[in-house]
């Protein structure tokens, strides 16, 4: 292994011991900040609750993605496409985003109820921006002169789309995506504590009202792990494909 | 000016499409109300809602300016000493994938119900992109740039403030618009845990109520306060990194 990566350990193991002695060596009340080992315990003590919950919100997350995901780019290729859609529909685009995605939440909650749809309508909302965005800045970037070079061989629309524009804008659309997975569990999880039937969102809320600051912090790390390996999992897949890079 | 009439044009778009569609399709003021009833919710209590704009304003802006702050200088830190950036830099990784609302209610507790603890929150989420994207500027200063400086004599703060940060700016900007629309997102979730005024409280207020003429009106005044304070970040871009390496 590399020394940056022995380093990142060594460093992560000094915070958690120094996290784990200051709350044992101070007797930190667990409303402030319970001891890492108190934290692990108590998610073993609770993972018949934790892990339904967790599994809850990851697919809740996994659906708005994807569907986030779908429409992001299915937009930024309709504009590719036919350009004089851009026009009127960006702006209305572009209003709807000027809105902080968190604001929209009580009205998402309003409209689709507190189930399950209402998550997935709102992961999908951050996460199809997100990547609608970096996408529309991919297809964007191609240089004019190639365009036309295949155009002067005869190549449609379609093919500049498929063999150009696409390939040239793969970066910018994966770096959106390795952006949002992180922003749809925390997305799927903010909108759970407003209201939900279960998720880890609804656990916490729970603990909080309950003063249960330990399964607070035992929720935290379940959703963390989750987040973590979501996001190795679609930087991986990243390297795979993009494989040019 | 040409991007001012665009916005403008943009937002009368918007508006037609709103009302357009809400006339002709008849669609339930429970799902769109019109424009104007949205427009009359805040005629009938302008002093709520400028109250509310204005805490969620001063939260904003708190937490972004710590957050500025303390990222600038965590990724000098961090530029100076790679052993440290290596030790810590995981952990902020790792500290960023923490849902903001469940962190939200731990500060709460920790600094009370307090205008400081919804700044903190904004800060939270700003001060990583921020960190990031100035070590990323630092790092990537021409080397012979830095000699050709050291060989007239500068001393290390010199080289930083006169060749480094500057040269980084263009990186640390693009975090900061993007710090600028994180910390309004902190600044209402924040006052989800219980306050008593601000723009999250309004919209809490307006679902429990049911309300979506209100919710809307407070939809509306979170999309000003975030488009004007984007636009305010993006305009002192521009004057302070005049040799612009995108616009």
């Amino acid at each position: 292994m590399s020394r940056s990566t022995w380093r990142g350990i060594i460093g992560t193991l000094l915070v958690l011991a120094a996290w784990e002695g200051a709350a044992r060596g101070f007797q930190l009340p667990a409303y402030t900040l319970p001891a890492v080992s108190d934290i692990l315990a108590a998610a073993w003590r609770t993972r018949a609750a934790l892990i339904p919950a967790g599994w809850l919100t990851m697919l809740e997350a996994l659906s708005g993605y994807a569907v986030g995901s779908l429409l992001g780019i299915g937009f930024a290729v309709l504009m590719a496409v036919v350009t004089p859609l851009r026009g009127p529909l960006l702006p209305v685009l572009m209003a709807i985003n000027s809105v902080p995605v968190a604001a929209y939440s009580p009205l998402v909650l309003l409209w689709f109820g507190i189930g399950v749809a209402s998550k997935v309508v709102m992961v999908a909302l951050a996460v199809g921006f997100t990547v609608f965005l970096s996408a529309l800045a991919g297809f964007d970037r191609v240089d004019r002169r190639s365009v036309d070079l295949m155009r002067s061989f005869g190549a449609g629309r379609a093919a500049i789309l498929w063999r150009l524009r696409l390939p040239a804008a793969l970066p910018l659309i994966a770096t959106g995506m390795r952006v949002s997975t992180v922003r749809s569990l925390i997305v799927a999880i903010v909108t759970e504590m407003l209201g939900a039937y279960g998720g880890l969102g609804w656990i916490i809320y729970q603990a909080v009202v309950q003063i249960d600051f330990v399964q607070v912090w035992s929720a935290i790390l379940v959703a963390s792990c989750i987040s973590l390996a979501f996001f190795g999992l679609v930087g991986a897949i990243e390297r795979r494909v993009i494989f040019w890079r | 000016m040409k991007a001012v009439l665009r916005l403008v044009l943009g937002l009368l778009i918007a508006a037609a499409v709103w009302q357009g569609a809400v006339l002709a399709f008849g669609i339930r003021p429970h799902i769109l109300p019109r424009l104007e009833m949205i427009w009359g919710a805040v005629l009938q209590a302008p002093h709520a809602y400028w109250q509310g704009f204005l805490r969620t304003l001063i939260e904003t802006l708190i937490g972004f300016a710590m957050g500025a702050f303390i990222g600038v200088l965590n990724g000098v830190v961090f530029f100076r000493l790679p052993a440290l950036r290596d030790m810590l830099l995981p952990i902020f990784v790792v500290s960023q994938t923490i849902p903001v609302i469940a962190f939200g209610a731990l500060v709460v507790l920790w600094f009370g119900n307090t205008l400081m603890a919804k700044a903190i929150i904004a800060f939270y989420l700003t001060f990583f992109p921020v960190t990031v994207n100035t070590l990323l500027g630092l790092n990537s200063v021409d080397p012979r740039q830095v000699d050709l400086l050291r060989s007239f004599g500068a001393k290390g703060p010199q080289i930083l403030f006169r060749l480094q940060l500057p040269m980084a700016l263009p990186q640390i900007f693009v975090a900061l618009r993007l710090a600028a629309s994180l910390s309004l997102v902190g600044a209402i979730v924040g006052e989800w845990f219980g306050d008593t005024t601000g723009l999250g409280v309004m919209l809490l207020q307006a679902m429990y109520n049911e309300n979506v003429v209100a919710l809307w009106a407070a939809i509306f005044c979170c999309a000003i306060l975030g488009t004007g304070f984007y636009a305010l970040v993006a305009w002192v871009e521009r004057r302070l990194v005049f040799w612009g390496a995108e616009q």
